[in-house]
């Protein structure tokens, strides 16, 4: 139903889309995806007419050439741009009575088919509303409207959530998914959680070229989101091996991570078939393990789409940020050594958090510009008595971590 | 065709509906009438000489360089800036339709607006004045074709730009430049003719050929000659209708040259 191949668009210099291919089959719906700039908007426009492109081999829509005939791909598209385009002077109604007009429609079916629009995006009441006074969310599902009434083959729906409350996105999406069972619907976001939740298949793009094509499910997996483990932190008087060496043993298990002691409690990562957490709930249980964490942990599509084009692993900010401990996932921060019993297990590293009842030493900063010792370490006594005055060697409490003056009290 | 008359439609439907074209109406009506009142008052009651004098003088033409600024400088500036003209421009209608047709709900409201003088010369008419009927439909008739051209440059300021006054103050520049320069190359070329021939016959023959051209370019000459006295010359309208086609064309040239910046 689209078609693309080798789709290059230029503004001078800068290369917005570069050698892009794809194609749509007919009912499917794609999500098309990227991070702002990387050259959604200008495909989608180019696809819909609105630009030319500086080269494509093929760059079909609906069956018809966009460059060489694009009237034809015009009437057989819906398209509904980020901006949502409405004329605030008009009503609802002549809105859509004027996008008929354009299509061509006769007065009769125009009439059938604005009702019948109206309903479905949920706006039927406010047909003789003006639409400068509608909010976000009943503009953008009047743009729907819009793009819907001449009842297109093909709908392009650029960021079509943008903007709008967690609660619209929701109807948006919404609306999307019900869509998506007539029509072949191409719709672009930056945000993948809601593409996730609507497009069974991604194209993701990036700097104008593909990074990666398919359905989500297999994007994980061929991006480097493997089958998933199960996060175990659980405190044992048996050593770390044994545990390790307990978990193996178990159905289904195919290997196990050692990984740090966080506090009194030892992690592992557990990779197997599928889920295991019954198996290892169950066997925590039995040898009386105390359980602190079961958790099934798979990266989404956002954690490996962020790591690719930025380089950063979401899940290992977020959860070093929460734990302060290191994560599993994520390639670089995998700890995996897997002990061999010839082998010693790697030396714990130091507790970031140490040991509870025991005085740590801690900096502070203090946000005081008033404060002239700004930081202070409080491992060292300080003096709670008021400081000598000295306004000839003023200079020497300028200092910020002066030991001389938790010293000398 | 379709296309054009859907837009234009549309276009007239949102003049009508956007406040600034009432105030800008009523103005016109209100400043129209006091001025008829006066050349009225001036010509000690001679019906045609005020008419003539409303529908060419001086104050006209100022009319005729600020409201067709004013009512192009949104056409597609402020299409640009609402996003709308994205819209317009991948819906099934061709960039000459969208542009004609927005031309043509201009300039359609703008002879409407024209038709004020033709209100008092029906109502003179009927309380006993005679005015030369041909005269003044055919000053209206040339004054809707000078509109046309002035829209259409207009229109093609409005392109540059999305910032409407902008567009505006573009158009009044570019239409004061279309109407004084053939008068000023006439007034230039009275001193540089001379220095490029050397015989005083051949002199008088390039002022003459060139002096032609230029006078030619002249749209007041133009407008004045024929529709001013009620006569609707082809050539005249040609005129103004090969304008109004030039500055429509390089309007749609600007919009595909729009596409291509992105």
């Amino acid at each position: 139903m689209i078609e693309v191949a080798r789709l290059t668009r230029r503004f001078g210099a800068l290369t917005a889309v570069d050698d892009l291919s794809f194609t749509v089959e007919k009912g499917e719906v794609v999500g098309f995806l990227g991070p702002n700039g990387a050259g959604k908007t200008t495909t989608m426009r180019i696809l819909a007419g609105y630009l030319p492109a500086t080269r494509a081999s093929v760059l079909t829509v609906a069956g018809h050439d966009v460059q060489r005939d694009s009237m034809a791909v015009r009437r057989s598209i819906g398209y509904l741009p980020e901006s949502v385009p409405l004329y605030p002077e008009v009503r609802v109604d002549e809105m859509m009575r004027f996008q008929g007009r354009l299509h061509r429609m006769s007065r009769g079916t125009l009439k059938q088919r604005i009702g019948e629009t109206l309903d479905r995006v949920g706006v039927l009441d406010r047909r003789k509303q003006l639409v400068g006074t509608l909010s976000r969310g009943l503009k953008q599902r009047v743009g729907l409207a819009v793009a819907l009434l001449p009842d297109p083959e093909v709908l392009i729906l650029d960021e079509p959530t943008s903007g709008l409350d967690p609660i619209q996105r929701g109807e948006v999406r919404r609306l999307i998914g019900e869509l998506a069972s007539e029509r072949t619907v191409l719709l672009s976001s930056h945000i993948l959680a809601e593409i996730e939740s609507v497009a069974p298949r991604v194209v993701i793009v990036h700097e104008g070229q593909m990074v990666a094509d398919g359905p989500k499910d297999e994007l994980v997996n061929s991006l480097g989101g493997d089958g998933g483990h199960v996060l175990v932190e659980a405190m044992s008087t048996a050593t770390p091996q044994e545990m390790a060496g307990l978990l193996r043993a178990l159905p289904g298990v195919t290997g196990v991570d050692v990984g740090e002691r966080v506090g009194i409690h030892q992690a592992f990562a557990v990779r197997g078939e599928g889920d295991l957490r019954e198996d290892i709930g169950a066997l925590a249980m039995t040898q009386g393990w105390a359980l602190r964490e079961l958790t099934w942990r798979r990266p989404t599509l956002e954690q490996l789409f962020t790591r690719l084009v930025t380089g950063v692993d979401l899940e290992d900010s977020a959860s070093a940020t929460a734990s302060g401990a290191e994560p599993f996932t994520g390639d670089s921060a995998l700890p995996i050594a897997q002990p061999t019993p010839d082998e010693p297990a790697p030396a714990p590293k130091p507790l970031p958090l140490g040991v509870p009842g025991t005085a740590q030493p801690k900096t502070i900063y203090s946000l005081n510009p008033f404060d002239r010792g700004a930081s202070r370490d409080l491992s060292k006594p300080v003096s709670v008595d008021p400081l000598p005055i000295d306004l000839d060697g003023a200079d020497a409490e300028t200092e910020g971590d002066e030991p001389s003056r938790g010293d000398g009290a | 065709m379709n296309g054009t008359f859907v837009v234009a439609r549309r276009e007239l439907g949102g003049l009508f509906k956007a406040p600034f074209t009432w105030i800008l109406l009523l103005v016109v009506l209100f400043l129209n009438g006091a001025l008829f009142s006066l050349f009225l008052a001036n010509s000690q009651g001679n019906v045609s000489e005020s008419l003539e004098q409303s529908m060419t003088g001086l104050a006209f033409w100022v009319w005729m360089i600020f409201l067709p600024a004013l009512l192009s400088m949104r056409l597609i500036a402020e299409e640009t800036r609402s996003g709308t003209l994205e819209y317009l421009l991948t819906a099934p209608v061709s960039d000459a339709a969208v542009v004609v047709g927005k031309f043509l709900a201009a300039t359609g409201f703008l002879a409407v607006l024209w038709t004020s003088s033709l209100i008092y010369a029906v109502a003179l008419d009927g309380v006993g004045g005679s005015p030369d009927w041909s005269a003044v439909l055919g000053t209206w008739l040339g004054t809707v074709f000078v509109s046309g051209v002035f829209v259409a440059i207009g229109m093609l300021a409005s392109t540059f730009t999305a910032t409407p006054l902008l567009a505006a103050f573009l158009s009044m520049v570019a239409c004061v430049s279309w109407l004084v320069l053939p008068w000023l190359a006439a007034r230039a070329l009275d001193y540089i003719l001379p220095l490029v021939t050397t015989t005083p016959e051949g002199r008088d023959a390039l002022v003459e050929r060139v002096m032609g051209v230029v006078a030619n370019m002249d749209a007041i000459r133009h407008f004045q000659r024929s529709f001013r006295l009620g006569v609707l010359d082809s050539a005249e309208v040609v005129f103004f209708v090969t304008w109004t086609a030039f500055f429509l064309f390089l309007t749609a040239r600007s919009i595909e040259a729009r596409r291509w910046r992105g």
